[in-house]
């Protein structure tokens, strides 16, 4: 499903050069539920970044269903994005003029699926994770849990094979983490989706079907 | 599309104080294109219009214009007007002749210019535009009778003048029949400071034969230009002079009234178009503002899979729609101010002037404020959609 092969980067800043990801060759399969843990700093976000194909490598190469992604056009690889992708953000990242029902629509509205098609699928995802009754309140009338969980549905408008979350727990209290795993966990299980998440926590860690430590920019084995 | 609109509305109204801004900058530039070309084509028409109701008359001066004053090279003398009988399609020739008096009213003494001519032509010529606030005009037996201008009335005189009031110019007794209205600013050098005597009169107190002007008018309008040049060789023959006479047509006038107003025209789309430019730059600051602001949701679309041309089309469409609101309320306003404006220039200028606020002005003024709008939106637009998925999420 998704590979990678001497996956590098390097980040510039003025002088300083940071090598946060060192050859990086790692493997998920399809239908695997794989947790990323590490302490801060040790390159899971900017790995996380690369498997979305929200950002390039500055060496090796991402391969998503056998294509190298470094080989894609701009527009080719927000389609990837759009279409094969999930991404779900610690900081939830809704948009805050959209209402609950057009944030999750978004993706499909740049998708070009019609309105009424868009908004009939927004809100039957609102309501598999569980916010079927806030469909028109906005981000900042949200909890912090249900803005995450808006995100979830908005990250699977597009019907996704890969979500990946990078800290998706890192924001909501534990019980609002708790229901966000079991979100995720379901699409697993239920859906077979492949899910990739990054978290801290080891009891969440516990639950994927894989676990992986990051260190210094290295996937440890 | 329609969602499009939409979601680049929202963000309008997001951000609404600034989006006010925004509008109101293009709308003064669209608004003073607006008003001042309607005002512009008001005075223009209003001009013109006077003139063309003379369009069958030749205006024949003993002098040519040298820049923007006549400079006199004598008279014209009977021969010359004999001559101009013979020339085919007149219809009508008089003859004007005027000079400077001494006026004396209560023992008061003013020099005054004196205007004397068939009494009919001058009727058309000045009656008719200026009109009359008190008494009437002159006939031609009134050999004793004058007709004043408003300031000869009003101005010259420690007493203000009224029918029936007696003048004595150069010696001889006249009786005032007749005082003009305020002429506009047309009218007002040839009417205001003026005594007008019948021909007859004229020549006797200003004791001269001399013809100082002569008014042709023509049967065919089109010809009148061929006839003006034919006017201008004869009269220059008999005084042996390659430049003694001109004729002026009122089409010839109106042609340099035209060229003036290109000139007036020029200068008024000079000022628009700064207002104009001081407006793009607006827009340009709240695009790119906007942009900055939203580098973090901009970044969220690419990541949930926006192409950069997504991105470019919402912030052009945002532009756009600001930039349009800016050029209908602008070719509203312009409209208003345009009313006002030609308001105020009838009362200072006496001329009556109605703003003509053409469509085709008010369709070029709002497709100006969008052409505006996109090409002062396309830099930001462009660097919008440009930021890479994870630079602008991570600022978050
Ligand atoms: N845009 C960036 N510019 C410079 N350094 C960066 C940038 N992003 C991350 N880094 C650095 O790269 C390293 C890995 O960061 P990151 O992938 O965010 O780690 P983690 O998510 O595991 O905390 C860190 O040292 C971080 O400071
Ligand atoms: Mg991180």
């Amino acid at each position: 499903m998704i590979h990678t092969e001497n996956l590098s980067k390097t980040y510039r800043m003025g002088e300083v050069e940071v090598q946060a990801l060192r050859d990086v060759n790692l493997e998920i399969k399809d239908g695997e539920f794989i947790a990323i843990i590490g302490p801060s700093g040790s390159g899971k976000s900017t790995l996380l970044n690369l498997l979305g194909c929200l950002d390039k490598p500055t060496s090796g190469a991402v391969f998503i269903d056998g294509i190298n992604t470094g080989k894609l056009s701009e527009n080719a690889l927000a389609e990837i994005r759009r279409e094969k992708i999930g991404f779900i953000f610690q900081q939830f990242n809704l948009i805050h003029t959209l209402n609950a029902l057009e944030n999750v629509a978004l993706p499909m509205f740049f998708a070009g699926v019609g309105r009424e098609a868009r908004l009939k699928k927004a809100e039957e995802l609102l309501v598999k994770v569980g916010l079927g009754d806030r469909i028109y309140h906005k981000p900042s009338e949200l909890s912090g849990g249900q803005q995450q969980r808006v995100a979830i549905a908005r990250s699977l408008s597009n019907d996704p094979e890969v979500v990946i979350g990078d800290e998706p727990t890192g924001n909501v209290d534990t019980e609002a983490g708790d229901a966000i795993m079991d979100i995720l966990e379901g699409l697993n299980r239920d859906e077979g989706r492949t899910i990739i998440v990054v978290t801290h926590d080891a009891e969440i860690a516990a639950r994927a079907g894989r676990t992986k430590r990051m260190r210094d920019g290295k996937v440890l084995d | 599309m329609r969602d499009k609109f939409l979601l680049a509305f929202r963000s309008i109204k997001e951000r609404k104080a600034r989006s006010i801004l925004t509008v109101l900058g293009i709308a003064v530039g669209i608004a003073a294109i607006v008003a001042l070309m309607s005002v512009g084509y008001g005075m223009e028409h209003a001009i013109t219009g006077e003139l063309t109701e003379m369009a069958d008359m030749i205006s024949v001066m003993p002098g040519e214009i040298r820049g923007a004053t006549y400079v006199e090279r004598g008279s014209f003398t009977d021969r010359d007007v004999s001559d101009l009988q013979r020339i085919g399609g007149i219809k009508d020739i008089s003859t004007m002749t005027y000079d400077a008096a001494k006026v004396e009213y209560r023992n008061e003494n003013v020099p005054i210019f004196v205007f004397g001519g068939d009494t009919k032509e001058l009727e058309g010529f000045y009656v008719d535009p200026v009109g009359l606030k008190e008494g009437r005009w002159l006939r031609e037996n009134d050999y004793k009778g004058c007709v004043i201008g408003d300031r000869v009335a009003n101005d010259f005189f420690d007493e203000v003048l009224h029918v029936n009031d007696k003048l004595v110019i150069n010696g001889e007794k006249f009786i005032v029949v007749g005082v003009f209205e305020k002429g506009d600013m047309l009218y007002s050098n040839d009417v205001d400071r003026n005594i007008f005597l019948t021909l007859r009169a004229a020549k006797e107190v200003l004791r001269t034969d001399e013809i100082k002007y002569i008014i042709v008018r023509v049967y065919e309008i089109d010809e009148a230009e061929g006839i003006a040049e034919e006017i201008e060789e004869r009269i220059n023959d008999n005084h042996g002079l390659d430049d003694f006479a001109m004729a002026m047509t009122m089409g010839s006038m109106i042609e340099m009234m035209g060229d003036i107003f290109n000139i007036i025209r020029g200068v008024l789309a000079g000022i628009a178009a700064i207002a104009l430019i001081v407006a793009s730059i607006g827009i340009m600051n709240t695009m790119l503002m906007s942009v900055m602001e939203r580098t973090h949701e901009i970044g969220v679309m690419k990541a949930i899979g926006a192409k950069s041309s997504d991105v470019l089309s919402l912030f052009l469409l945002e532009s756009s729609i600001v930039s349009l609101m800016g050029g209908v309320i602008g070719c509203l306003l312009g409209w208003v101010v345009a009313k006002v404006l030609s308001f105020l220039a009838s009362t200072a200028s006496g001329l009556e002037i109605a703003a003509i606020v053409k469509p085709e002005v008010l369709l070029g003024g709002i497709a100006v404020a969008l052409i505006v709008g996109v090409l002062s939106g396309f830099y930001p637009a462009r660097k919008a959609s440009k930021m890479s998925p994870v630079e602008a999420v991570r600022y978050g």
